[in-house]
């Protein structure tokens, strides 16, 4: 009978300490109340469009919209500003830079001025996510 | 006769266009250091930017003079004293910094295009790499040179990652989103990512608007990632001269004053009776003191740049 609680006992450690392993992290600090993660073949194949854009960057999540801006600033970072017709009046500012070892980083924004809510674009252990957030975290006076 | 009267006005218009720009002293508060943060007094066209929903944005030259831009260029510039950054009005030295350590800032009269506000910015834009600049709205601050210096550094604040200094109740309910240094009425002072406008300004530790649980140091979070700015070397800032301590300012309760690393510290009074000790932390620090405690106290301090001492009338 011991034996049987002792064994009954580490199964339920082990159990909860799995558990808690696949607790992630949240992915920022900020309050947020919804995140979507997004795959770095989505966002890289946003700096590859040209013109009218209308790409699925994460399941159910599509971005459709129209290239504003497009520029580079030295050889490191590239910017694009898009016109987001799928959040009406939205903008999304995205940009990719690349530092001297040739390692990837993006930051971005989708906002509509004056709004309440507003996306930004976050990193947690190399993936992105697109979390939900009150706008007066991302644009302040 | 017509042509040269059009062409004398033509030259009068030409002289006047390039004397507006040429009032902009060019001032740099730290040549040494990438990261930059430019001041932009002369106007400025906006466009491509997340500001642009409704085009684009014409910034009109702020009006200001040579002595009011020197005046608020000096304020602001000692709010950032401690950092690696230059505050500068040169857009030339702009555009040879790193792309994704700089800010603008467009100091300019309107800002109706926004909304009633001394200034806008996007939090974290210093680190974008796109060249989103911030905003300052002279007209909302009555082109108070002062108000204009706090309203510069509040946005420069936000640019740099930071939230507002916020009053939250014993329950973590928000009382108040923009502290006005509220919190000790003894103090003559208020966060600068508060309300810095009738108060010292000073940069501040304490629960910013995210959150009554979290804690927001405006120096650790501005030195640190993913700004990567750092703090001077001490040789290299005007606090050397005091062993990397400086008295910012004193009052019954409170001594404020500015390190430029780790120290242990200990004050005493003129007996040399040990009121309190503790430790310093790079940036901002305060020291509580006895309101009782009144006369000549003894502040030393010992770390990783020296030691020091000095006498403090109280």
């Amino acid at each position: 009978m011991h034996i049987l609680k002792t064994f009954l006992s580490s199964i339920c450690l082990l159990f909860s300490l799995l558990l808690s392993a696949q607790q992630k992290e949240p992915p920022s600090d900020l309050p947020y109340s919804n995140k979507i993660e997004l795959s770095n073949q989505a966002l890289e194949s946003l700096f590859k469009a040209s013109g009218h854009i209308s790409i699925e960057l994460a399941p159910g999540f599509l971005l459709e919209g129209k290239i504003q801006n497009k520029s580079d600033h030295g050889n490191s970072v590239t910017s694009l500003l898009v016109k987001v017709d799928s959040r009406p009046g939205g903008m999304l500012s995205i940009s990719r830079y690349k530092d001297p070892k040739g390692n990837i980083f993006y930051a971005g924004h989708l906002l509509k001025l004056h709004e309440t809510e507003g996306m930004m674009l976050v990193e947690r252990d190399q993936h992105y996510y697109f979390i939900e957030t009150q706008q007066r975290f991302l644009v302040a006076e | 006769m017509k042509k040269y009267v059009v062409y004398i006005i033509l030259l009068l218009s030409a002289g006047m266009t390039s004397n507006v720009s040429a009032q902009v002293p060019v001032l740099n508060s730290y040549s040494p250091a990438e990261a930059t943060v430019y001041l932009d007094f002369d106007g400025a066209e906006v466009e491509g930017t997340i500001w642009n929903e409704q085009g684009k944005i014409e910034a009109a030259p702020s009006g200001l003079g040579p002595a009011s831009i020197t005046w608020i260029y000096k304020i602001i510039a000692d709010h950032f004293k401690l950092f690696n950054l230059n505050i500068t009005t040169d857009p030339a030295v702009y555009q040879r910094a790193p792309v994704h350590q700089r800010t603008r800032i467009i100091i300019t009269p309107d800002g109706s295009w926004w909304g009633p506000a001394t200034g806008v910015s996007a939090i974290g834009s210093f680190v974008w790499g796109d060249d989103t600049p911030a905003f300052v709205f002279t007209n909302a601050l009555t082109d108070n040179p002062s108000f204009i210096a706090a309203a510069a550094t509040h946005q420069i604040g936000h640019t740099l990652g930071l939230q507002h200094q916020s009053v939250y109740d014993s329950y973590g309910a928000m009382i108040t989103e923009l502290s006005g240094g509220e919190s000790n009425i003894f103090s003559n002072q208020a966060p600068l990512m508060g309300i810095p406008f009738y108060k010292q300004a000073v940069w501040k530790d304490g629960h910013p608007s995210t959150g009554a649980r979290n804690i927001q140091s405006d120096t650790a979070a501005i030195a640190g990632a993913p700004n990567y700015i750092g703090y001077r070397k001490t040789t290299d800032t005007d606090i050397s001269t005091e062993n990397g301590i400086k008295i910012e300012r004193q009052d019954r309760s409170c001594i404020s004053l500015i390190s430029s690393g780790d120290y242990s510290f200990r004050l005493f009074d003129i007996s040399g009776r040990l009121l309190t000790q503790g430790m310093l932390k790079p940036g901002f620090n305060e020291i509580r003191t006895n309101p009782a405690s009144t006369g000549v106290l003894v502040l030393q301090w010992s770390g990783e740049f020296g030691s020091g001492s000095q006498k403090i009338i109280h």
